[in-house]
């Protein structure tokens, strides 16, 4: 309730705080050596921590435009990004082998056999599943405002002996690197 | 006699041996292949090929069989014919070598991946489509090893299905050899409807061969081996896993096209202007792909334009009527290339994926066999004196120099040379010197036989293989005996030129200047602004003028404008400019007759 919510749009200081992450990324892209990096780093925070109490709004906004074009004429031309971020090498690498498990429920019984007291528990979740939903669906449609939901964080469980809301999707999630 | 016999039964055995696991895989019910399995047949069908090989060093024969034939239409054979000569027995042993150092090393590098088996049954089925292209005889069967490993290519590029950047690069591929594939089957065309066989042995006329057939061979070498134009798939390529890279787009594949040049070189001997063509595309090619190679930062790409560099440097060797000499830097190019490839897979592997050599460093302390494998590999990449890649490249370089051909490919080449240290030098420096800049990860090890043993068999090749090739094979033509000293030292003081940039430029990145943007970094960065500048305006403009053609010309010109719509239209017209007399006055009609009166008498009279 106290934590800040997302909204549709930016506050400056988001706005300040994103340039600042991004200049560092790029800087790092540029200045290979840790060394290096550092110095300009620290010239780089200087620049920023000079004008952090601007009370102007105009003007902060217009440091901040400035800020944003020298951004865009000094950046790397192949930033460094992360295996895993978007655009990365190993991004959705294994995104093909990520299938949801309702599949299990197509398997042939001879390949079901093979694997008995996972399918005979897998029913009994299956069971708790339908019993719960519309406790979920009830949950979640009280704690909606009238409007849409403000975050996309989900409410946990509020009554004694019910599930949080939406907790099969999340059980059922797969694996992040496949066996 | 039985030499003959010998090789024929040898080089079969070998082939049956590579397709065992496949009809093994067909024939039986439990799956019965695995990738230990497969890398101990390819193992095997080395060893087997090593029998023509010494055969043919040592007594020279060659032979031609001929086994069955396709009856597709009448007056025209194809059979199954397989051409044994030096460059089908040489290059056996040396793809078979390679793959099985590629396959060994991939048990360790995709045992974390599901469906291993399948992988490795398509490296073996591109391995069956490569060698079926090298051994052909005639353009048919060449044809079919073409297009397999052009498919094979696809399907192992789009390997991670999942990734989009992967489909795309798959994509890519398959379109731009689909290109090189037009050509290809021009060149068929022209042979089956002008010489009316495809076989590659038959005596061609001394005059000069016209030039479609011999612009449709350069075209389909032009999409297979990346060639500037047709370029953009072979960095794109690298989205494959690393054994991919190492296999297809460094060894094997991507000779293919120098390979079909090769096979038809006495159709292009006769065609000066066809050999000027190579010569000044393979230089151009090479300049780009090292200028490109300069900035980029990924190590699989730096090595993949190092490729397409050499694929050029080929094509220009092609362009100076030398196919032996182009098959010795394939040959060559095949152990140090895979075995950069095998270092920077043990690498990436080893940090967690990490591709970026901006996050490498300090690595010879950490990784000594692999690194020590890259600094040779990199070192007879450059053309260091005796290691292999000297025997080649300084050869080519030689003969350039000492031809009057073209000063103009001279020069790119030797700038292409320097560029080659350049970057060579500065992945090397990055990735194995200084302090360690990578993301803490655990500890790494290459105590792994299985790492290990590839990269010291093919370090071993990379070192040896030049000497041994050039001691054992007779040059079909002389190479330039006498030249001038600096003619002599060209290619080493270029090469020695581009590791003083690469020093110095690496010097100049430790200073405390800021770096920033300048024209030149921006060009070698987005790879010549090739990409965009082609990719979106070709196909926009074709949609676009079949959208025309579709809809404006056919739907809107001929069938409404020059039908109903333009018919009524013109009577609009007509209509609109007479009801101006409609006036309903007696006079001006009484007008009309006078005058319609008086213009028939007049006539009439």
């Amino acid at each position: 309730e106290g934590e800040p919510q997302m909204a549709a749009y930016l506050t400056h200081q988001q706005k300040v705080l994103r340039l600042y992450k991004k200049s560092l990324r790029h800087l790092e892209s540029w200045c290979i050596y840790r060394d290096k990096y550092r110095y300009f780093a620290c010239l780089l925070r200087e620049r920023f921590d000079k004008n952090k109490d601007v009370k102007d709004m105009v003007k902060a906004t217009e440091l901040l435009k400035a800020g944003e074009e020298e951004f865009w004429a000094n950046q790397h031309p192949q930033p460094y990004i992360f295996p895993d971020s978007p655009g990365g090498t190993s991004y959705e690498r294994y995104e093909c082998y990520k299938i949801p498990e309702w599949c299990l429920d197509y398997w042939h019984p001879s390949e079901k056999a093979m694997y008995p007291d996972y399918f005979a528990k897998r029913e009994q979740w299956k069971k708790l599943q339908r019993e719960s939903w519309d406790k979920e669906i009830k949950q979640l449609e009280e704690e909606t405002p009238a409007d849409g939901p403000r975050t996309e964080a989900l409410p946990p469980a509020r009554k004694e002996g019910h599930l949080p809301p939406l907790w099969w999707q999340y059980v059922t999630r797969p694996r992040e690197i496949p066996m | 006699m039985e030499t003959a016999l010998l090789l024929n039964t040898s080089m079969l055995l070998t082939l049956a041996i590579i397709l065992t696991p496949t009809l093994l895989a067909l024939l039986s019910k439990t799956p019965p292949n695995s990738p230990t399995t497969i890398t101990r047949t390819v193992k095997t069908a080395f060893l087997i090929s090593l029998v023509p090989m010494t055969l043919f060093m040592y007594s020279g024969t060659e032979s031609i069989t001929s086994h069955w034939e396709w009856k597709l239409t009448t007056g025209f054979k194809i059979p199954l014919s397989l051409k044994m000569d030096q460059y089908s027995m040489m290059f056996f042993p040396i793809a078979l070598f390679v793959t099985w150092s590629i396959l060994q090393f991939a048990t360790w590098y995709m045992a974390s991946e599901p469906y291993t088996t399948k992988f490795f049954s398509y490296l073996l089925t591109f391995l069956i489509a490569m060698l079926i292209l090298t051994i052909a005889n005639n353009m048919f069967l060449l044809f079919i090893g073409w297009e397999g490993v052009g498919m094979m290519s696809f399907l192992l590029i789009g390997w991670w299905q999942g990734r989009a950047e992967a489909n795309t690069a798959a994509l890519q591929a398959v379109l731009y050899n689909r290109i090189g594939d037009i050509g290809l089957i021009l060149s068929m065309a022209w042979l089956a409807s002008t010489t009316n066989t495809w076989e590659l042995q038959q005596p061609l006329t001394p005059t000069q061969t016209p030039m479609l057939p011999l612009l449709g061979l350069i075209l389909a070498a032009m999409g297979k081996s990346a060639q500037f134009g047709l370029h953009p798939w072979l960095p794109a390529a690298m989205e494959g896993p690393t054994p991919v890279s190492a296999l297809l787009h460094s060894s094997t594949m991507v000779v293919a096209g120098i390979f079909l040049l090769i096979r038809t070189h006495p159709m292009l001997a006769t065609n000066p202007t066809a050999l000027t063509l190579c010569l000044c595309l393979g230089a151009l090619s090479t300049l780009f792909a090292a200028t490109c190679a300069l900035t980029q930062n990924d190590i699989k790409k730096i090595i993949a334009f190092s490729t397409s560099s050499q694929l050029g440097l080929m094509m220009v060797t092609i362009g100076l009527n030398l196919p032996q000499l182009a098959f010795l830097h394939i040959s060559t190019h095949a152990f140090f290339k895979a075995m950069l490839f095998l270092c920077s897979g043990t690498i990436i592997h080893s940090l967690n994926g990490e591709q970026d050599i901006r996050k490498m460093g300090g690595l010879q302390n950490l990784l000594p066999t692999t690194t020590s494998c890259l600094t040779i590999g990199n070192l007879a990449l450059m053309g260091t004196p005796f290691l292999a890649g000297f025997y080649s490249k300084d050869l080519i370089i030689e003969n350039l120099n000492t031809s009057y051909l073209n000063t103009w490919a001279l020069l790119l080449t030797l700038l292409a040379t320097s560029f080659t240290a350049t970057y060579s030098l500065r992945m090397t420096l990055l990735v194995q010197t200084g302090f360690p800049r990578t993301p803490p990860n655990p500890p790494m090890n290459e105590n792994n036989p299985t790492i290990t043993a590839p990269l010291t068999r093919l370090a071993l090749g990379s070192i040896l293989a030049g000497l041994l090739i050039t001691s054992y094979i007779i040059p079909t033509k002389t190479p330039p005996m006498t030249m001038p000293l600096s003619t002599k030292t060209a290619a080493i003081t270029a090469t020695m030129l581009g590791i003083a940039l690469a020093l110095e430029l690496s010097t100049m990145t430790h200073t405390l200047t800021h770096p920033k943007q300048n024209t030149y970094l921006n060009f070698s960065s987005t790879l010549g602004y090739f990409n965009p500048l082609t990719h979106r305006p070709s196909t926009t403009n074709l949609l676009n003028s079949g959208q025309k053609i579709a809809l404006h010309l056919i739907d809107l010109s001929w069938y409404k404008k020059m039908g109903p719509e333009g018919l009524a239209h013109l009577q609009l017209m007509a209509t609109k400019a007479s009801t101006v007399l409609h006036t309903g006055l007696i006079k001006t009609y009484l007008g009309s007759f006078a005058l319609s009166i008086l213009l028939i008498l007049s006539t009439q009279t």
